[in-house]
């Protein structure tokens, strides 16, 4: 371990950045060289460009169209919705599935492991690919972006959910099982109350994960204001356009204000 | 009789509040439901539909797995120069962003607001915004998942600078340090590996998105699932959901093992 931290210490002995440092640079700078051409990285578009990112920006600088507001806060709210559900669902799933997939409380080793997987083939894909798929499957609506929603944020929280039953305290799980307890009580009367105010953190960063999903979602017609984003670019609105993505900042924001203060309060 | 008597009062048994925010939780989940109108009998109706269209997708196509390695090439790509976009531009942000370094209340407070809007607007809403000021192409991309994970790492390596302990930013400013020098010796090589570690982190995640990127015409292989199910072709969507499912978890266990290796 400490022969580890050394090679990364910096400044060294000799002067010069660590050895290690210096060769993943390297080959940092060689694989952006080799993927310049593909990602059509050119210093002189994006020089070029600015005048019309400028242009862009003036254009933005609109008065805002009043009589859009209710229909706006319309589609806030159903954004709001999808994310409060696919949570509220996501949880209801995770949970179990969280309990299967730790090494500690998994009732076998071979359930562990395929709940793992099951768990990393969820979240695998981002959300808007699987929205892409239901909407194809049950149509559009918001009922595909809540599966969707669901589906990934299922494998993320039963991820972390497993991750912090992991961590508990063992000596509290030898005390409740020497009282003779069944699986099912050692889960509850040990591993849950302790990983407790965990699960209330990871709850609270998937309500807000879930929050920014669901504003693109919309994007594929999976339901939300992602769609009407669309829609006022492609028809060059740019005053609704202002109005959306100024709601959807003020909705993240002051989501996460308020997580905050309610995460410190219970934590 | 026993009037005198009283018993010592018991303290108050503390309220238990968790059925109380319990019901108002379901209250609001059907007031959710009532107002999407999301009809549960249609989705467990649809759901023997639902294995049925899944089962669409059982025989991929690989016969076109040229085009989408090649398409997959340029997600990763964007992906690549995304993340380095981001990490220079933090660089130059984080000091600025660290409470306990920064050199000025009001440019620490300038930083941090740009930060909240920059994580505040998702990539792809970035993405759109830069394609239809830049044109089609994997540059709109690319600029996108910059600007947004620059927001993210500066984000993470603040937090992380302001962490570290006093001691080795005092015995660095006793030499007469100035601000430059602050960050080159004190800041940056205390949390080199959190460094590192975050932006692998932040690679990962720009793989995933940079493969959605493309629905908004931001190039990579998005737009080319999004066309193969517009046309119902599912056994060519198969074949790139395989691609892209397969890419992201090699990556995955690259820097799950570059960090084990790191810390």
């Amino acid at each position: 371990m400490r022969s580890l931290i050394l090679k990364w210490h910096w400044p060294s002995s000799h002067g010069l950045p660590p050895f290690s440092l210096i060769a993943l640079l390297l080959i940092v700078l060689i694989a952006l060289d080799l993927t310049a051409s593909l990602a059509e990285v050119d210093v002189i578009r994006i020089v070029k460009s600015t005048g019309r990112l400028l242009e862009f920006a003036r254009q933005l600088i609109v008065a805002p169209e009043w009589t859009y507001l209710p229909d706006l806060l319309q589609k806030l709210l159903e954004t709001l919705e999808i994310a409060f559900l696919s949570t509220t669902f996501s949880l209801v799933l995770s949970l179990p599935l969280g309990i299967l997939a730790s090494r500690n409380s998994s009732p076998h080793p071979i359930i562990f492991h395929i709940s793992r997987n099951l768990l990393s083939f969820m979240r695998a894909l981002p959300e808007v690919v699987w929205a892409l798929v239901f909407v194809s499957a049950v149509g559009l609506g918001s009922l595909p972006g809540i599966m969707a929603l669901t589906f990934v944020t299922t494998g993320i929280m039963a991820k972390f959910f497993a991750e912090s039953i992991e961590v508990v305290d063992s000596k509290a799980i030898e005390g409740i099982k020497s009282t003779g307890s069944s699986w099912l009580q050692l889960i509850t009367f040990a591993m849950l109350p302790q990983a407790f105010p965990d699960l209330i953190g990871t709850v609270l960063y998937i309500l807000d994960h879930n929050v920014r999903t669901a504003t693109i979602v919309g994007l594929v017609g999976a339901g939300g204001i992602g769609y009407e984003l669309v829609s006022s670019i492609r028809l060059f609105n740019y005053s609704r356009l202002m109005m959306i993505v100024l709601a959807i900042y003020l909705a993240v924001t002051v989501l996460d204000r308020l997580s905050n203060r309610f995460r410190s309060r219970v934590i | 009789m026993f009037d005198d008597f009283s018993p010592p009062s018991l303290p108050q048994k503390p309220r238990n509040w968790v059925p109380f925010w319990l019901v108002i939780w379901l209250v609001l989940v059907g007031l959710a439901i009532f107002h999407l109108d999301i009809s549960f009998k249609d989705l467990f109706l649809g759901f023997g539909d639902v294995f049925e269209y899944l089962a669409r997708y059982r025989s991929p196509d690989f016969s076109k797995y040229l085009d989408y390695v090649k398409l997959m090439k340029e997600t990763l790509a964007i992906a690549l120069w995304g993340t380095t976009l981001a990490f220079v531009m933090s660089i130059i942000l984080t000091p600025f962003a660290a409470k306990n370094i920064s050199p000025h209340p009001i440019a620490y407070r300038l930083i941090r607001e740009l930060l909240n809007f920059l994580l505040a607007l998702p990539d792809l809403v970035l993405a759109l915004i830069f394609v239809s000021a830049l044109g089609l192409g994997p540059l709109p991309g690319v600029l996108a998942l910059g600007f947004h994970t620059a927001g993210f790492l500066t984000k993470f390596f603040s937090e992380s600078i302001e962490r570290v302990e006093p001691g080795i930013y005092e015995a660095i400013n006793a030499t007469g340090a100035n601000f430059l020098q602050l960050v080159l010796f004190a800041a940056w090589p205390s949390i080199i590996q959190e460094v590192i570690g975050y932006t692998l982190y932040i690679f990962d995640r720009n793989v995933r998105v940079a493969t959605v990127l493309g629905l908004v015409g931001a190039g990579g292989i998005g737009f080319e699932l999004n066309s193969r199910l517009r046309f119902f072709e599912y056994d060519q969507a198969a074949a790139i959901i395989l691609i892209i499912i397969i890419t992201i978890i090699a990556i995955d266990y690259l820097s799950a093992w570059l960090r084990s290796k790191i810390s």
